[in-house]
């Protein structure tokens, strides 16, 4: 394969760290301008012109999510969320364009309020290979969960 | 379960203030499901859920379990989700399509309109054992409006038209830009839980004073939006959205709204359609729709009038494309389900616009609904403080106004929230819910009419 393994498990450790210690600019800045961040509800194949998602960002809308959350007045992350997660089972395939698509399961423990909770689920990343590493394309995210009732899902997933 | 003890609601409910009590008492809790959701109409979904036979959906009412399901013959059936045999649940999927239920502790199965089809060795019972008399039981009473399906679970009372009363013409409005069946309920659901009392999120959903403290993150967005409008037209609309314009709107029976018709174009002589136009290209496709259907009269009239923003007692709101489910299901925890709505005429790229529109600001994930409930769960803390036990619900009290049976107050008074209360109130003092006597009801009647 024309990529190195070990640069995209480095790329996905990393933004696992970014999103579980809120360093909102550093993990937006991951993105490329066509970004898509996907988390669906219901059921993992939907049809996103017809169905609602918990969350269907393009690049603008990830701004203003950013923004929210950087403006001191996002009050379901304040106080923030307390989290840390492990991304595992990492499979990776080379897609005609030369992008890579990473599938792999997370599991994070996010504390908030007194109250933990534990999300898993399987996210797809696409990623585009630019100079040393890489621009993030999409990123769907399959909960386990996203046919149940969630609290809260306003930390990054 | 039964309360230990009659509650004294004339004292915890006041006029201008209810006691903290009534949000965390499990015996209140208690005694709310047994006289509002176990025998008043309650809201239990639409006929777009289950456009085809055999089509069902699982729901509750109060705490009990209810499966929606469009019978063979096409009748919306509501039916109890117990076996009539040893009692386990016949159907336990949330979704799906079916030809029939069948309990897999003995295998009795149902058919969809659940009368018990199969019951294996009947050898077994005598000759007194009749299969028609095992059917799943039936929600006692149910009725639609404009497709909208309610139940209750007494046997007799007021008629569903009798409680929505001035309410169902928000109902008409909600589904007025389309025809009843062209309201699709396809597009899934939004599902969210808190860890507070199902009526913060009843009274929020019909607060006009919060939403620009509760939800500054959002309007700080809006504020920026206004600073960078392109032009005075559109600074005009925007600093409109922002405003507390409108007006408060008790209508009676516990159902509330916001009036926001009047809001966004009156700026404009009252004609909205310049405003939409203004807005994007997807409106302006709107637009076109709507006067290619019904003329510009009539487009322009029902665009002035707007979306509706309704609560109806004491488990439906209707925002914008949005129905809204409340599901109280302990006294300290609430799921709520969001169901948004497409209509069949308008071009897909403009339904996929309201979609993505709903989501920016509801769901676990969005920018705007989470943030009120973080402020129910505080709420709930906060009513473990024993000393001035009270939630004042008083604005607006001296100057609201009485008008053709309704009162009326300005967007962030709590004219809302009082006509919430004095439902529950009266429907908690009478013990037996709004499923009155026939005596009963034309007192009511009498009362309504001197009101």
């Amino acid at each position: 394969m024309a990529f190195d393994r070990q640069q995209v498990e480095q790329f996905l450790y990393h933004e696992a760290d970014l999103m579980d210690e809120h360093r909102y600019d550093e993990w937006l800045a991951l993105w490329a301008d066509d970004a898509l961040y996907w988390v669906p509800t219901g059921r993992d194949d939907i049809n996103p012109a017809r169905e609602i998602s918990l969350i269907y960002d393009d690049h603008v809308r990830l701004q203003v999510r950013i923004a929210r959350l950087k403006s001191g007045f996002a009050h379901a992350q304040e106080p923030k969320s307390r989290m840390r997660r492990l991304v595992s089972n990492i499979l990776l395939t080379e897609e005609a364009n030369g992008e890579i698509t990473a599938s792999s399961n997370f599991l994070l423990a996010e504390l908030r309020r007194g109250k933990q909770d534990i999300f898993a689920g399987r996210t797809i990343h696409r990623l585009r290979p630019q100079n040393d590493s890489f621009k993030l394309v999409s990123k769907k995210v399959l909960l386990v969960n996203n046919n149940e009732p969630i609290d809260n899902l306003t930390f990054l997933i | 379960m039964k309360p230990q003890h009659d509650l004294d609601y004339e004292a915890l409910v006041k006029e201008d203030r209810v006691h903290i009590s009534l949000y965390t008492d499990p015996t209140v809790f208690s005694d709310e499901m047994d006289k509002i959701f176990h025998r008043g109409w309650v809201y239990v979904g639409h006929q777009g859920e289950v456009p085809q036979p055999g089509d069902f959906r699982l729901k509750r009412i109060g705490l009990q379990p209810v499966i929606m399901v469009r019978d063979q013959a096409g009748t919306v059936q509501l039916l109890l989700n117990r076996c009539r045999h040893r009692g386990a649940t016949v159907c336990q999927e949330k979704q799906g399509n079916t030809r029939s239920f069948r309990c897999m502790y003995h295998g009795w199965t149902y058919q969809t309109d659940g009368a018990l089809s199969g019951v294996p060795g009947m050898d077994a019972y005598g000759d007194e054992f009749q299969r028609e008399d095992l059917s799943l039981a039936k929600v006692p009473r149910v009725a639609s409006y404009r497709g909208f399906i309610f139940g209750s679970l007494s046997p007799a009372g007021i008629t569903l038209e009798e409680h929505l009363g001035r309410a169902a013409a928000e109902l008409d409005l909600f589904v007025g830009l389309s025809e009843a069946e062209d309201v699709e309920v396809v597009s899934g659901t939004h599902q969210y839980s808190y860890q507070a009392n199902w009526k913060l999120a009843a009274e929020n959903s019909m607060d006009g004073y919060h939403p620009m403290i509760t939800h500054a993150s959002f309007g700080q967005a809006l504020m920026d939006k206004i600073q960078n409008s392109p032009s005075p037209e559109q600074r005009r609309e925007d600093r409109d959205f922002a405003s507390f314009r409108g007006a408060t709107i008790d209508m009676g029976n516990g159902h509330v709204m916001l009036d926001y018709k009047m809001r966004i174009y009156d700026s404009l002589n009252g004609d909205p359609t310049p405003a939409v136009r203004a807005m994007t290209p997807e409106g302006q496709a709107h637009l076109e729709e709507l006067t290619r259907r019904f003329g510009h009269q009539r487009a322009a009239n029902m665009l002035r009038e707007g979306g509706t923003h309704t609560f109806i007692f004491p488990n439906l709101i209707l925002i914008g494309i949005q129905m809204r489910v409340l599901q109280p299901l302990r006294a300290d925890y609430t799921e709520v389900c969001l169901y948004p709505t497409l209509l069949k005429w308008l071009a897909p790229e403009v339904n996929t616009i309201r979609l993505r529109s709903h989501e920016a600001f509801f769901g676990s994930a969005s920018f705007g609904g989470p943030d009120d409930s973080e402020i129910f769960e505080r709420i709930q803390d906060g009513c473990a403080v024993q000393l001035e036990p009270w939630q004042l619900l008083s604005r607006g009290l001296h100057r609201q106004r009485h008008e053709n049976g309704m009162i009326l107050g300005e967007m962030a008074d709590e004219v809302t929230q009082r006509g919430i209360w004095r439902q529950w109130k009266k429907v908690m003092t009478q013990g037996t819910g709004v499923a009155r006597t026939t005596r009963q009801r034309t007192g009511n009647g009498v009362a309504r009419k001197r009101g």
